[in-house]
């Protein structure tokens, strides 16, 4: 037979008989979502994802596109906002009987968005030059915040419902602390003062542990793990008004999107209220070493100088193609001198854009009303830096986007110990050397064999989760009774969640396929039905020789390998 | 277990075979021994068979039937069907855990004497609601009546009740001698009447009087069960209904002279006994006599036609020679000699026929479908697979008229040219299985099953394959699934079972009540048959008539009859001192009539333009006394129950409806979970994969399309018909007379004893069972 004609949203298509519409649509570029699709399987229309309107003498019906064969003049719908509506609410009911988190509670808590749980497997396998980096993606200052967070991730951490929660803030020091004693020296000479690398300056004497050794003994950091490691010039030119913890994340972030930035700031050091921090809490040596990481990314600072004395707003807006204005607590006085809306408690902006006057003035942190904590804002900063980096690349400001994570919500009594059996026994941590001194390595590896690894194994290699994002999916429309969190870990290299699966049948199919002994099947019957091994064996004499293929295919994160060591975890660099 | 045991099991896989699709019949004769699956005799299975690990595990735990833990003495089925939930099924099975004392979350109690389990329906709806002990059947329970049935239940399980169905008797009745016709459909036999059929056939042989007490299938008037119909040629015949077994002798004798005087006088001296006994209160035997004139009989007869019921009442099931006699394989002999294929499937076409299963798809063309399929193995199907709640049309056709449906059934693989048939019939119809397998063997007997079909050069092989317990497998994918040895999941169409059916051949699956219709068709021609019923619809419709109604049962009208002539004119309206609010029609795929669209007709467009389906025919009457969204509740957690689990509209899509409907029946809803509730209905409508997802919404849709005020009552703490016990209260007014019967019936202590005063019912304690209310001699106990 010849090919012949279809309609797929109003584009006609040339298709070949026995064509799945999938197959139509996927050859179009369109990416019609599918879950329970692996075509060496054929169609096994579970997951429903995929479901297209397919018209049938003028009425429309929703059918699986992996299932659905095209026939000549069929006309299709893919995209309509009645298709994609449908496609969410399967994706919708999938979550709602998804029990697992995708981001770990404490990395979805956290305001500046550090991905905990991957950095606490990074110190426990001690690739700390990993460990740098995924600190310093999200955190500008972290052996700051390291030492005076008021860490509301340990609030969510779910050890802390078994015993206490992971020292997270204490790990976020170590790996920070580390870092600063292994910056090489910065190549221009510029900004971080070589004698803060210095023992004596930047840590307290008589250090115990492996890390008394002498800081020049731990091999430099490679340059990708390098805060100076910037990507080339934007030629775009950032003016911020205070170098205090708003200004200097605001700094650290657009400096690392290539945009150069000239911080001002009233006093003759940057720091601003950090500077008042009493220095066993924050050694001054500690502060200055992270604001010197700053100016080694190249920002520019202008100390001593004040706005409206030393230099007008106007001015710096004709200088620079953005201003943010990051002063700390401004009276209204002082907000109206500079032109702008005084709110009553700070300056007015148009609060989704940190926009303070159209077209290039911004302002952020206590300087619109007064925050109380350091991460607060930090994170002003951070959000700050994303709207003007939009600003200034796109010329548009684009909502932020809240990274997709499925919720599996308060733990049950009964689920309390099979959480916590995913981590060591040992009761937390405290540094033996006090408080000052920090976790030492050995300490740090003890105290990150405590977390629970809450967040997923196929975080960002899961089909769900990306076509839940996609479709702007809503993890909590159903209010329902969920499952309880199940792990079985008997096989030597798979660990299954039955709570994540979501019965697309592929490894019940791979595993017949491939003629194992035992094998998996669907157990029950409607809501109830599972993936098991059959007769009541263990899930692990299931899966022999297609263990590795089911879990490659398996689409969301119910299968997936264990690590030879915890961060071993794929994709995780 | 010990393992000399699993001999038994080698014994069953030689018996039925090794190959993957005999796993079913293999796990039900696994259990027949043990009364569950032990694990040791599965894996033993899987050494023998081809039947793989991942399949028999698969099988036997999708299947109801299937039980994996050992169960106890005596199994006690509650009905959890339509009719039986509205009749307070509930309150039955609450009632009989507290006798015999199994906490809500187990099924047996801890000396493993009982085991209860619910069933979906036991399709014996005139009698809701209905428990099944062991093999007997018990109607009209109520939580009073409950020890006293159970003391009957033991008491025969005892005494190893013997009373039959007739179905073991050998036949050699002349039709010429006078009859008494004893309907023995299972409705019947659960009123008692197969132990009046051996107390008739008793008396009988006692009197020696020349009568033949012969078993008919069913009559239809359920509410008169058991129904005796004395038949004297050259007479008028006389209806009895509602008989006991104890009067069988009065009964004979009023009708037929002893034939001898020693018998006479032993008769006489037994009648003298007798009405000692009874003692004068006793009323002559003639207060349950019926004539045909009788009003009521009247109207529930009068507006029936009577097609694939035809003979109803009249005929011996079994009873080969009676069929022959009453135009029986006359339409099959002729289809054999002088039709051909195409003139069969042409007269099938133009008689307008649509499937009686549920869609109504033309039955002719579906014919012409697999007819024109090239390949010489086809498949011919009867989907006896009837599992909605409330319907029982097809259990009746197939335990009264099992030649009926083996004669359509073989018209249909004639037309089609199909050489095997099977008889697909749910487990729970025992007696349907019993004599659709007695009637094939004794067509065997003669030569007329098999290799020559009636003797004809035409080979027709029939089997019959029970399910296992899943609603599901009346859908056709899922049908062929579960004949194919697999979990009964189906699968999308296109491919039609008509193209690619079972084994990958071209199948024709047709319901029950379709097939029945087929012989009368080909006897009569397609014309005869179009003058029945309306523009689209043709033919006659078998209903099964149950719920709020006077007179149930099972009825056969012309379609384009209304609701109203089959509510108020057949089925006598509503109970006494209640009001007619909707019917159900269609089951868990059909949705709720309001009674303000009682004049809509019964036919295939009509239904669904009102959101409704006709479905397979149940047809349950809701009064006021019914909570609608209660019944959109009852229905979810059906389908819910019985959805494959498959895809995930249906899985968890119904699941998700069933929560909200539960919130608003706990009084917990909030007015955002009845937009939920639409817009997740009508996405699971579009969505879902199979005939079961697509319809499972309609009984939420319809309620809420015609009974919203229900609903937004409930929203604000109220339900109207005083059903949801989250929101309602029981109270004593004071037309108390401080009896404290309903103190001592209170099974929950809520209510102190408190002789000559009123009573009150502490609000806490009370479970809201009823028992208050239904025992209340004075009405006092009211419900806000």
């Amino acid at each position: 037979m010849t090919s012949f004609s279809i309609t797929l949203d109003g584009r006609a298509v040339d298709v070949t008989p026995g064509q799945t519409v999938l197959e139509a649509a996927r050859k179009l570029g369109l990416d019609i979502p599918t879950l329970c699709y692996l075509e060496r399987c054929g169609p096994l229309t579970s997951c429903l994802a995929c479901v297209v309107k397919v018209d049938r003498n003028g009425a429309g019906r929703l059918v699986p596109a992996c299932a659905t064969r095209v026939q000549p003049g069929m006309r299709i719908e893919s995209e309509t906002s009645e298709v994609r509506d449908a496609r969410r609410t399967a994706l919708e009911l999938l979550l709602s009987d998804h029990v697992g988190d995708c981001l770990s509670p404490c990395h979805r808590i956290c305001p500046l968005g550090l991905n905990v749980p991957r950095m606490i497997r990074q110190v426990q396998a001690q690739r700390l030059d990993e460990a740098v980096r995924t600190l310093r993606e999200a955190i500008a200052l972290p052996a700051v915040l390291g030492r005076l967070c008021h860490h509301p991730c340990e609030n969510g951490c779910r050890r802390g419902v078994c015993d206490s929660p992971t020292a997270i803030r204490d790990l976020e020091r170590y790996v920070a602390d580390t870092a600063l004693r292994r910056e090489p020296p910065s190549p221009e000479g510029t900004g971080f003062p070589r004698e803060l690398r210095q023992e004596g300056h930047l840590f307290p004497k008589n250090r115990p542990g492996p890390d008394a050794s002498s800081p020049r003994s731990t091999p430099p950091l490679p340059a990708a793990e390098r805060a100076s490691a910037c990507p080339p010039s934007s030629g775009k030119s950032v003016a911020i008004v205070g170098a205090g913890p708003t200004g200097l994340t605001a700094a650290y972030h657009l400096l690392r999107d290539g945009h150069a930035c000239t911080l001002f700031d009233r006093q003759a050091e940057p720091g601003g209220s950090l500077r008042a921090v009493d220095q066993t809490t924050l050694p001054r040596a500690v502060l200055e070493a992270e604001t010197g990481l700053i100016a080694s990314l190249g920002a520019q600072f202008k100390t001593a100088t004040v706005l409206g004395r030393d230099v007008s707003l106007g001015d710096l807006e004709r200088r620079f193609d953005a201003v943010l204005l990051a002063p700390g607590q401004l009276a209204r006085d002082e907000i109206q001198a500079l032109g702008l809306e005084s709110t009553g408690t700070g300056i007015r902006i148009d609060v989704r854009t940190f926009q303070a006057r159209a077209p290039k003035v911004f302002a952020a942190g206590s300087a619109l009303k007064p925050i109380k904590q350091l991460i607060r804002a930090m994170s002003d900063g951070q959000e700050a830096a994303r709207c003007l980096h939009e600003f200034l690349s796109r010329g548009e400001i684009r909502p932020a986007t809240k990274p997709f994570s499925s919720v599996m919500g308060r733990l049950e009594r009964e689920e309390i110990e099979r959480v916590r059996s995913c981590g060591s026994p040992a009761a937390r941590v405290e540094p033996a050397g006090g408080v000052e001194a920090g976790l030492t390595d050995a300490e740090a590896v003890r105290e990150a064999q405590r977390c629970l690894h809450c967040d997923c194994r196929a975080a960002g290699d899961c089909k769900l989760q990306y076509y839940a994002e996609r479709y702007g999916a809503d993890p909590g429309r159903f209010s329902r009774q969920r499952r309880l969190f199940e792990q079985q870990a008997r096989h030597a290299e798979v660990i299954f969640e039955p709570g994540k699966c979501i019965l697309c049948g592929i490894c019940v199919a791979l595993t017949r396929q491939a003629g194992e002994p035992l094998g998996l099947t669907f157990v029950e019957r409607g809501f109830d039905v599972r993936v098991a091994a059959p007769l009541d064996r263990p899930f692990a004499d299931g899966l022999r020789q297609a263990a590795a293929d089911c879990v490659k295919n398996c689409p969301t994160g119910a299968l997936a390998f264990k690590e030879s060591s915890p961060a071993g975890r794929g994709g995780e660099a | 277990m010990p393992t000399e045991d699993l001999n038994v099991v080698d014994q069953i896989v030689n018996r039925i075979g090794r190959a993957p699709d005999a796993v079913i019949p293999i796990l039900q004769a696994i259990q027949e021994e043990y009364r569950y699956l032990p694990e040791a005799a599965l894996r033993r299975v899987c050494e023998l068979t081809e039947i793989t690990p991942a399949a028999i595990s698969g099988v036997a735990t999708f299947y109801d039937q299937f039980r994996r833990r050992p169960v106890g003495k005596h199994l006690i089925r509650v009905c959890r069907g339509t009719a039986c939930h509205v009749s307070g099924a509930e309150r039955v099975e609450d009632a009989l855990r507290r006798l015999l004392g199994i906490p809500a979350e187990a099924d047996t109690d801890r000396d493993r004497r009982f085991t209860i389990e619910t069933v979906a329906c036991l399709g014996c709806c005139t009698l809701a609601p209905v428990t099944q002990m062991g093999h007997a059947t018990y109607g009209h329970i109520t939580a009073e009546k409950l020890p006293r049935v159970l003391r009957d239940f033991l008491a025969r399980h005892a005494h190893a009740d013997t009373a039959g169905t007739g179905d073991e008797e050998d036949r050699q009745n002349g039709a010429s001698r006078a009859r008494i016709n004893v309907g023995l459909g299972s409705c019947c036999v659960a009123k008692g009447s197969d132990r009046l059929f051996q107390a008739l056939r008793q008396a009988v042989r006692d009197s020696g009087a020349e009568v033949t007490v012969k078993r008919v299938g069913c009559v239809g008037m359920c509410h008169r069960t058991p129904l005796v119909e004395v038949v004297v040629p050259g007479r008028p015949s006389a209806f009895y209904s509602g008989v006991d077994p104890a009067e069988a002798g009065r009964l004979v004798a009023r009708h037929f002279q002893p034939r001898g005087l020693r018998r006479w006088l032993s008769r006489a001296g037994t009648k003298t006994l007798d009405s000692l006994l009874a003692g004068a209160t006793e009323e002559p035997i003639t207060r349950f006599a019926l004539g045909h004139r009788d009003p009521a009989v009247t109207a529930f007869l009068g507006k029936q036609e009577h097609i694939a019921t035809q003979h109803f009442g009249r005929i011996d099931p079994m009873d080969l020679d009676e069929y022959l006699a009453h135009d029986g394989f006359a339409a099959l002999r002729r289809c054999l000699t002088d039709f051909s294929a195409e003139q069969i499937v042409a007269t099938v076409e133009r008689s307008g026929l649509r499937g009686r299963g549920g869609a109504g798809f033309p039955t002719g063309p579906k014919w012409r479908v697999v007819r024109q399929q090239p390949g010489e193995v086809k498949y011919v199907v009867c989907n006896g697979d009837e599992g909605d709640p409330g319907a029982f049309m097809d259990r009746m056709l197939l335990e009264s008229f099992p030649y009926r449906i083996i004669e359509g059934l073989a018209i249909a693989a004639v037309a089609v040219g199909a050489h095997d048939g099977i008889f697909y019939i749910r487990r729970e119809y025992p007696l349907a299985v019993r004599r659709i397998r007695a009637a094939i063997e004794l067509c065997e007997g003669r030569g007329w099953l098999g290799a020559r079909l009636l003797g004809a050069d035409y080979p027709l092989r029939l089997v019959i394959k029970e399910g296992a317990g899943a609603f599901v497998c009346g859908e056709e994918t899922a049908l062929i699934a579960s004949v194919e040895g697999q979990r009964g999941m189906p699968r999308l169409r296109p491919p039609f079972p008509a193209e690619a059916g079972l084994w990958g051949k071209p199948t024709l699956i047709n319901n029950v009540e379709t097939l029945a219709l087929v012989p009368w068709i080909l006897r009569h021609g397609s014309e005869a048959f179009a003058a029945h019923g309306t523009q689209t619809s043709k033919g006659t419709k078998v209903f099964a008539l149950a719920g709020k109604v006077r007179r149930g049962g099972l009825i056969e009208v012309p379609m384009g009859t209304t609701i109203r002539q089959i509510v108020e004119d057949i089925g006598g309206g509503a109970l006494a001192g209640r009001k007619f609010k909707a019917v159900q029609i269609g089951g868990p795929s059909g949705g709720c009539v309001p009674a303000r669209l009682a004049d809509t007709p019964v036919d295939y467009e009509s239904l669904r333009a009102v959101g409704a389906i006709m479905g397979s025919g149940g047809l349950v009457v809701l009064d006021d006394s019914d909570c609608m969204v209660d019944i959109a509740r009852y229905f979810l957690q059906f389908t819910q129950d019985q959805s494959c689990g498959k895809c995930t509209f249906c899985r968890i899509g119904t699941r998700r409806m069933l929560e909200i409907l539960e919130r608003i029946c706990d009084g917990k809803g909030r007015s955002e979970h009845l937009i939920e509730l639409e817009r997740l209905a009508n996405t699971v409508t579009q969505g879902s994969l199979c005939g079961l997802g697509k319809t499972a919404p309609n009984p939420v849709l319809t309620t809420l399309r015609y009974f919203r005020e229900e609903y937004e009552a409930h929203l604000l703490g109220r339900c109207p018909a005083g059903r949801c016990s989250a929101l309602i209260r029981y109270q004593i007014s004071a037309e108390c007379t401080g009896c404290t019967i309903c103190a001592q019936h209170c099974p929950a202590d809520a209510i102190a004893l408190t002789p000559y005063r009123r009573h009150a019912i502490d609000l806490d304690k009370c479970t809201r069972c009823d028992s208050c209310r239904q025992v209340c001699p004075y009405g006092a106990v009211e419900v806000q």
